[in-house]
């Protein structure tokens, strides 16, 4: 039975974090020290889906469980395409999302960047030259940096990510 | 008493007669029955199958089937572990069953896009997953179109917009939300129609992601195909390619070794323990418990991670293949996941009484987001959701494969159907899914785990239970090539349950109660 006594009263739980990843945790420092050179020490990011398998979400949305939280890192997943830096594309580009994922872009402020996660994303994968998708994400608006895989892993997009701040960071 | 396998064929004598059967009803390759009908017997056979309790589990067009007809319609019907799949001849126009089983509606519209099928007295004749940008006409599972790059509308007429279901009256307004979402998420729309914070009706459009799956299948060798079923669905990527390969198996008579068959379905149980983590991770998350919400994510990153070991894939990608499976396992391998599923029920089953212990969990789960058991039928909801609003759905228990009736799941049931049903029927399946996978390894046997057989033509039927419950696909190989490739995944007719689920809900809650379903948007728009 739960009342509000036995939650009153219960020991505390708390749960260790996980083992660190040393790989994980190398990039990470990179990335932060990329971020707070570049981007004034936060990179905000929106994941667009424009027709994925959902197998990339899935990854992308890893980023943030306990072996790779980052958000130590100094990035964030923002909810509107207002407050983002970075445009996080998944899947080939159908039909039927081309116009809400040109208004995604076209809301963002500039300076931004767009990145391609998957092989679908970056260009059109398996669906390419089909009739239900247009092509790649960079068939409908300039793509900066492309990680292909079927998806690419949690590390893998790290690593990619750790690219496009090199990348910015010599625009500068 | 009858056998509940011959529940179909008796139905029909029902409504045909015993001396008509012989010529007009033929068996599938995988214990389905076709029964070929005539116009004017076809609603009858339809009301009487309403009438005896089937449950409409797919419907779709065919064309070049018979000679004599533009388009085949084949409407797949379930009764306990009877299938019976009804086929129509049909020239471009067909009466709609839709009022008779409101689950046809998404089927008789796909039908429509896809083939350019006219359902006469249907009650809902807008475009389904071709939309506004899409030219008029343009139907494009038809033979005649050749799979190639189209020019669509880049802007759409605000009188061209998609006619949402209006609600009116005093107070009433609509809050729109998506195709593009706040979080990490796939795309849909959904509409609201809310009193107050009270959803009074919500409607959901989907298939912005639709790549045309079906399409790209067709004049594939059926070898090429296995990559396509793994896409329909990211986190079903092991039952996706087994369905599909069962079909092919069945069709060409191959016998799919034992040790295959026990690696298949590790494989399968350990996607549906993922999936099922996912699922808890995320219901935590949105009732702002992240005590929980992270312990699940731990247990699913290491669940991703012993997938990787075991199959170099985080996903399980590229194991399934015709005939078995792409490469062995291991014994090392098999020991070393048989100490990760022990250590795992201990460290589960832990977070799980936290959770289940906490006020403020069950407070906001219970009882929210209620499907009641009486829409079971007429949607055609199935797995889990199923399950914990009074169901007795399981296609490993219903219609086994492989080597489910050696090693059968425990039967799961609640009645109440809300959040907390759903958390709780999927906490009892991770654990048994752990036992299952335990049990397996013990008694795997040694063998090959392939094997090498010709492909030969032929269509059949294959159902499986993913990890959001029963998938179906029909497969017809013509020339050793793919004919038709249909896919019917769990969450096209469990997305229809949220429309009521979320009735007299707050709209807060809207979350929670759509992880609780965790449906695939990807596995619906194919």
């Amino acid at each position: 039975m739960v009342n509000a006594l036995t939650c009153l009263l219960k020991k505390k739980v708390t749960e260790e974090k996980p083992a660190t990843d040393e790989e994980v945790e190398v990039i990470g420092r990179e990335m932060k020290t990329a971020i707070d050179a570049v981007f004034g020490q936060s990179l905000a990011i929106r994941e667009l889906d424009t027709g994925s398998d959902n197998a990339a979400e899935i990854e992308i949305n890893n980023l943030n469980n306990p072996f790779y939280d980052v958000e130590r890192f100094g990035i964030t997943f923002v909810a509107s395409p207002r407050h983002a830096d970075v445009l996080m594309v998944t899947g080939a580009v159908t039909h039927n999302m081309a116009i809400a994922a040109r208004k995604t872009y076209d809301a963002m402020p500039s300076p931004k960047f767009v990145v391609a996660v998957g092989d679908d994303a970056c260009d059109g994968g398996i669906f390419s030259g089909t009739y239900a998708v247009l092509g790649g994400a960079d068939k409908i608006f300039p793509v900066d940096l492309k990680i292909p895989g079927n998806p690419p892993t949690p590390t893998q997009i790290l690593t990619g990510l750790l690219a496009l701040m090199r990348m910015a960071g010599k625009k500068r | 008493m009858i056998a509940d396998k011959d529940i179909g064929i008796r139905a029909v004598q029902e409504f045909l007669g015993d001396d008509a059967l012989p010529d007009r009803i033929s068996s599938g390759s995988n214990n389905e029955h076709y029964v070929l009908l005539e116009e004017p017997e076809f609603e009858m056979a339809v009301s009487h199958l309403a009438a005896n309790k089937f449950v409409l589990i797919s419907l779709f067009c065919c064309e070049g089937f018979f000679k004599n007809a533009a388009h085949t319609l084949f409407y797949v019907f379930e009764r306990r572990t009877s299938i019976l799949v009804l086929v129509r001849g049909v020239n471009g126009r067909a009466t709609s069953i839709a009022s008779i089983y409101p689950s046809a509606s998404w089927f008789e519209r796909e039908c429509r896009d896809g083939f350019g099928v006219e359902f006469e007295g249907a009650f809902d004749t807008r475009r389904l997953f071709l939309h506004e940008t899409y030219p008029d006409g343009f139907h494009p599972l038809k033979k005649a179109f050749r799979n190639a790059p189209i020019v669509t509308k880049e802007t759409v007429d605000p009188v061209d917009e998609y006619p949402f279901r209006e609600v009116s009256g005093e107070g009433v307004y609509q809050v729109p939300v998506g195709p593009v979402h706040a979080g990490i998420i796939e795309p849909g729309h959904f509409r609201f129609s809310v009193i107050g914070e009270t959803i009074f009706n919500l409607e959901v459009r989907m298939f912005y992601k639709h790549r045309g799956i079906e399409k790209l299948a067709e004049g594939k060798s059926p070898r090429d195909c296995i990559r396509i079923a793994e896409a329909v669905s990211g986190d079903e990527s092991v039952a996706n390619a087994t369905a599909f390969c069962m079909a092919v198996e069945h069709i060409s008579q191959i016998q799919v070794p034992e040790r295959a068959w026990y690696l298949r379905t590790i494989l399968l149980e350990l996607e549906r323990i993922c999936s099922h983590l996912g699922d808890q991770a995320g219901m935590l998350v949105d009732v702002a418990f992240p005590l929980g919400a992270n312990q699940f994510s731990v247990l699913r990153e290491e669940c991703f991670r012993e997938s990787d070991r075991l199959t170099s894939s985080r996903f399980l990608r590229e194991m399934i293949c015709i005939g078995g499976l792409s490469r062995d396992v291991s014994r090392t391998q098999l020991d070393e996941l048989t100490s990760f599923v022990h250590q795992m029920r201990k460290r589960y089953k832990i977070g799980l009484k936290i959770v289940l212990s906490t006020a403020s969990v069950i407070d906001r789960f219970a009882p929210t987001g209620v499907i009641r058991h009486a829409l079971l039928r007429p949607l055609n909801i199935t797995g889990p959701a199923a399950r914990a609003s009074g169901g007795k759905v399981d296609v490993r228990l219903n219609h086994p494969y492989g080597i489910y009736d050696q090693f059968v799941p425990k039967p799961q049931r609640l009645r109440d159907g809300d959040v907390l049903s759903r958390f709780t029927i999927k906490a009892s399946e991770i654990i048994d899914s752990l036992d299952l996978i335990e049990r397996l390894i013990a008694t795997i046997p040694e063998g090959d785990v392939r094997s090498d057989a010709p492909i030969r033509d032929g269509y059949t039927l294959a159902l499986i239970e993913s990890a959001r419950g029963q998938n179906l696909c029909w497969v017809w190989i013509k020339d050793g090539a793919i004919e038709r490739y249909k896919v019917r995944t769990a969450s096209f007719g469990n997305w229809l349950a949220i429309e009521h689920a979320v009735q007299g809900n707050i709209v807060p809650d809207f979350p929670v109660i759509n992880k609780s379903l965790n449906l695939s948007y990807a596995g619906t728009d194919l």
